[in-house]
């Protein structure tokens, strides 16, 4: 099984139980549809952060009050801020099955999550080279909505990026990302390399979540 | 006057304006707009540079300028507008020293907003914002409307309305492309064309986004379809990142080079967008002087569009889907008369799945509000499929209504050579946009002969030409008659296809299935009947798609033609197959077996086995309910999976109409049923969640009224209250959302005390649930239906 579809699998709860081959061709069929459908994009910058007090930190024009944010960028001069969608027909795509299919409807919705992951690795893993040819070291991507980091930062990402206009990617009154399948996010830069680095799903301190990667690991 | 000279004489626009005040030290994320007021001195310099450089027009300092994107504390949106106009004017006194004529154009952004449905921006409060910004442009006085660097076509159609409505200003419209020629939101060239000419813009074209090179296969398709002069304004090459900072890097000269290959192949306005600046424009003026442009030709393809596609009638027969149609079909009254929009959208996606290229859309039935629901049906089946619509309707306010939050270019069905209804529906297509089905009949009647059917074509197509509507934009229907009754009535029908399209150059349409009436076994003379059409040039057959008859027919007519390159498409559709119309496939597996197993085709055979020898209602009880019950018993026990459990919903779903059908056959009465409303709140527009209850409630026999996406807290209580509902399911997905899921249950709990709240959603849990007053937290879709079973028991 590819990275991507252990994932997917993993989205739609089956924890270290087995698939069925069912469930499984879906997860198959549905990846080839997005990869049809589906247009990734990505916009980033890179702007200078500063901090104040415990929980303090201002990205050019942004002023962010979040502990945990804060943590995940100790150390850090510069910040990589960005957007990423898998644009409207994606979107499209799961209010059509909606219709007559939910259990598509399921497995798309897990296997965009996938994708757009997937996605944003790819590019991280190239910043991570150019960054670190000019000796700076990646943090752990960090989204609005982890932790005490508000998602009512949305909105001044968004027009930092410019995002609306450079990739299509807006967001409603309640602070929601549109396309849905969409992603914004905050990398710090650093010149010493993070001691600890755990990323993602493994870094989160909610050990009981049944969606968690490496559960059976720790317990 | 810029209308007399667009087209005629090449024009030049200004440059970049955003990325110049980056350099002047403009912050990310700080509103371009205010330097109008707090810094005048540096936009009217960059506005006296670009007149000094040759631009004759130049756009305001107001891309971001409108009610839903500029807030700020100090200055109101009036003020700002007044001051951007002031500004360009004071620059044209200090730049233009040759006396030429030159123009300020308001500038008019996109509101960065998606529209809904991809966005919760409604299509009327888009509309409202663009007038405030139009009025103020035209009250501060701009010579002209620019919209730009739109991606979506849904917000430039509320934009371009707006300034039309509202303005008496020319307006031109730029829209931003990506390197396969695709808008952000998916339209391609073809539908943004169409719709932009429709909506009558004085020009169209392209901005921003792509650098001159990257523009020219773009322009080149512009240019096969534009009828209208084309502007085009580049950015400065494609974005570059360095240091996470974006720039541009292709030089003025090769910039007008480009611009020179540009200008060849037919804009007759340029200039330049971000990265652009005074040197670029001037480097394109020196180039390419003042000279007479190659202008675009007029174009004669008949299309209509969607937001994502455009469908061309002259080129290839199509198919226009007819069973979104109440006549004749008792469940799908039964439908409207409920309100159940899902089954107008199944069957809008049914015939996409089988083929059909357009969408016939006609809600009328004489006991409901066809206008509501003619926009409702309309905007749903927008929401689940890219096929374009045709709105068929005698009611011309629901009409108007229809066309006007229409996204794309619509097809109209229908106008007639009566005076009375040229009078009324010619301006509506001369104002929104559309392509438009003539019906042959007048004031006496249907003619018998196809000269006079042809007679009547030929004075709709000149009155449409008083309204500005050309006859590319009709498609005539010479009326296909019932020949039980009138034994004569398919061979005119015939020749009058063939005289309009010999004698006008037209498309037609037809009504295919009209000429069997009263005859046994309809769909073999139908489909014969629609051969001989298309032979005969029929452009686009109204038919069902889900006949294999019509089916067969329209696949080897195309490949008989030559339409179908390769006979790929008939190989595609019937590749492996014998020929032989295919037997009703047995029954292998039992109807608890394939529920479990979640098939759903078996589950149809299934349950059509049973029927022959059990009561529907029977069948139900021992069955269906049982293999219901199993899968969600294992799913709480965590050996089945939420895919397998909605397989299995899925296929009981199938097998329940079934036994509906048979139900209704019989004459049966339907079990009045428990209601539910579902919602997902305000502010919300994840509803996966809602839409997994909603399906296995639904298996449960529970009638669910679902309210949607975003929705007021006001709609579920009014929803409550009038359809007297003993349960309401709310979901929310974020911490921001449970606020207004709080705010529904409060006015629910005002104005239906008695009615029960059960809630869901990622961010829930029993601790929130309580703080926010529900009655029940359903971690799962299926304690949703549990719960649901338990209050409706404890009612009887």
């Amino acid at each position: 099984m590819d990275t991507r579809t252990k994932e997917a699998v993993r989205y739609l709860g089956y924890g270290s139980h087995a698939i069925d081959d069912d469930t499984l061709a879906l997860i198959g069929s549905s990846f080839e549809e997005l990869e049809r459908t589906a247009s990734r994009r990505i916009i980033y910058r890179i702007f200078d952060v500063s901090f104040w007090g415990d929980t303090g930190l201002k990205i050019e024009t942004l002023e962010i009050d979040s502990r945990d944010l804060r943590k995940n960028l100790n150390g850090c001069e510069k910040v990589i801020v960005l957007g990423a969608t898998l644009g409207a027909e994606a979107d499209l795509l799961l209010r059509r099955y909606a219709l007559t299919d939910m259990a598509r409807v399921v497995v798309l919705q897990a296997c965009a999550a996938a994708l757009l992951e997937e996605y944003l690795d790819r590019c991280q893993e190239e910043l991570r080279q150019a960054q670190e040819e000019a000796g700076y070291y990646l943090r752990p991507r960090f989204s609005p909505g982890y932790g005490d980091f508000s998602i009512g930062h949305q909105g001044g990402i968004l027009r930092m990026l410019d995002a609306s206009k450079r990739i299509g990617l807006s967001m409603t009154d309640g602070n929601m990302l549109a396309p849905t399948k969409s992603v914004t996010a905050v990398i710090g830069l650093g010149r010493t390399k993070p001691s600890r680095c755990i990323e993602g799903c493994e870094g989160c301190g909610k050990r009981d979540c049944s969606y968690r990667r490496d559960k059976g690991v720790g317990e | 006057m810029i209308r007399d000279r667009l087209g005629k004489e090449l024009l030049y626009f200004d440059g970049g304006m955003g990325t110049l005040l980056q350099s002047e030290g403009l912050k990310a994320g700080e509103l371009p707009e205010t330097w109008n007021l707090v810094h005048p001195d540096v936009i009217v310099d960059i506005h006296r540079q670009y007149y000094e450089a040759g631009s004759d027009i130049v756009l305001t300092n107001t891309f971001g300028a409108n009610g839903l994107k500029f807030h700020d504390s100090r200055y109101d949106l009036k003020e700002i507008i007044d001051a951007a106009v002031a500004n360009v004017r004071k620059a044209a006194v200090l730049g233009v020293h040759d006396n030429r004529e030159v123009y300020a154009a308001l500038d008019v952004g996109p509101t960065g907003k998606l529209l809904k449905p991809m966005g919760d921006l409604g299509f009327e409060e888009a509309y409202r914002t663009f007038r405030e910004v139009v009025r103020y442009g035209e009250e501060a006085g701009a010579d002209l409307i620019h919209i730009e660097t739109m991606s979506d076509t849904y917000e430039v159609k509320a934009a371009v309305l707006a300034a039309k409505e509202n303005t008496k200003l020319p307006v031109t419209v730029t829209m931003i492309f990506d390197g396969k020629g695709k808008l952000l939101t998916g339209g391609d060239v073809p539908s943004v064309v169409a719709m932009l000419e429709g909506l009558r813009v004085d020009a169209l074209g392209i901005n921003c986004g792509l650098g001159p090179e990257q523009m020219l296969p773009i322009l080149k398709e512009i240019m096969e379809y534009a009828s209208v002069p084309v502007i085009v304004k580049p950015n400065a090459g494609l974005p570059k990142q360095r240091d996470g900072e974006v720039y541009y890097d292709v030089e003025p000269d090769r910039f007008a080079d480009t611009m020179e290959e540009i200008l060849q192949m037919g804009a007759c306005v340029i200039g330049g967008c971000c990265g652009t600046t005074p040197g670029h424009i001037r480097a394109m003026v020196n180039m390419a002087g003042r000279r007479k442009p190659k202008a675009a030709k007029p174009k004669t393809d008949t299309i209509v569009s969607s937001y994502g596609r455009a469908v061309i009638l002259n080129q290839k027969p199509v198919i226009i889907g007819e069973r979104i149609n109440p006549t004749g079909k008792k469940k799908f009254r039964q439908a409207l008369k409920e309100h159940d929009i899902d089954y107008i959208l199944k069957e809008g996606v049914a015939q996409q799945d089988l083929g059909a290229h357009i969408l016939d859309v006609n809600v009328g039935l004489p006991d409901i509000d066809e206008t509501a629901m003619m926009q409702e049906a309309v905007t749903n089946l927008q929401s689940v499929t890219s096929l374009p619509l045709q709105i068929d309707t005698v009611d011309i306010g629901a009409m108007e209504a229809a066309m006007r939050i229409y996204n794309g270019k619509p097809m109209i069905n229908s106008v007639n050579g009566k005076q009375e209804s040229m009078d009324a529906v010619f301006p509506l297509v001369q104002k929104y946009g559309g392509t438009v089905v003539a019906l042959t009949l007048d004031e006496d009647g249907i003619p018998q002969t196809a000269l006079g059917r042809c007679r009547i074509a030929g004075r709709i197509i000149e009155e449409a030409a008083r309204y500005g509507i050309e006859k590319k934009d009709i498609v005539v229907d010479v009326l296909a008659m019932t020949i039980s009754s009138e034994p004569e009535g398919a061979k005119t029908t015939l020749e009058a296809l063939k005289m309009v399209r010999e004698t006008y150059g037209v498309c037609t349409v037809l009504g295919v299935s009209n000429i069997s009436f009263g005859l046994p076994c309809r769909p073999v003379i139908n489909a014969n009947f629609y051969t001989m059409a298309l032979l005969n040039g029929l452009s686009a057959g109204i038919i069902n798609p889900s006949s294999e008859d019509m089916m067969r027919s329209y696949t080897s007519f195309c490949a008989l033609m030559n339409y179908d390159k390769n006979c790929e498409e008939f190989i595609r559709r019937y590749g492996g197959q014998s020929g032989e119309v295919k037997a009703g496939t047995k029954a292998s597996l039992t109807l608890k077996d394939a529920i479990e197993k979640g098939l759903k085709e078996e589950a149809h055979h299934a349950a059509a086995a049973l029927l022959k020898t059990q009561e529907p209602l029977d069948i139900i009880n021992q069955y269906l309910i049982p293999a219901l019950d199993e899968v969600g018993k294992g799913f709480e026990k965590g050996s089945v999976f939420l895919p397998q459990l909605l397989m299995s919903a899925d296929a009981a779903k199938i097998a329940f109409a079934v036994l509906k059908d048979s139900l209704a056959d019989k004459g049966g009465e339907e079990q009045k049923k428990d209601k539910v409303i579902l919602a997902t709140v305000k502010g919300d527009i994840h509803d996966i969640g809602k839409n997994i209850v909603k399906v296995l409630l639904e298996n449960y026999s529970f009638d669910v009224i679902d309210l949607g996406k975003d929705v007021l807290p006001e709609t579920v209580s009014e929803c409550a209250v009038r359809e007297n509902v003993k349960l309401v399911g709310l979901s929310a997905l974020m911490t921001t959302t449970v606020a207004s899921m709080e705010d529904t249950i409060r006015l629910l709990r005002k104005n239906k005390p008695d009615c029960k709240v059960m809630v869901g959603g990622a961010v829930l849990n029993q601790e929130y649930a309580d703080m926010i007053g529900a009655d029940f937290y359903g971690k799962d879709a299926m304690q949703s239906v549990y719960y649901a079973q338990k209050i409706f028991a404890q009612d009887r």
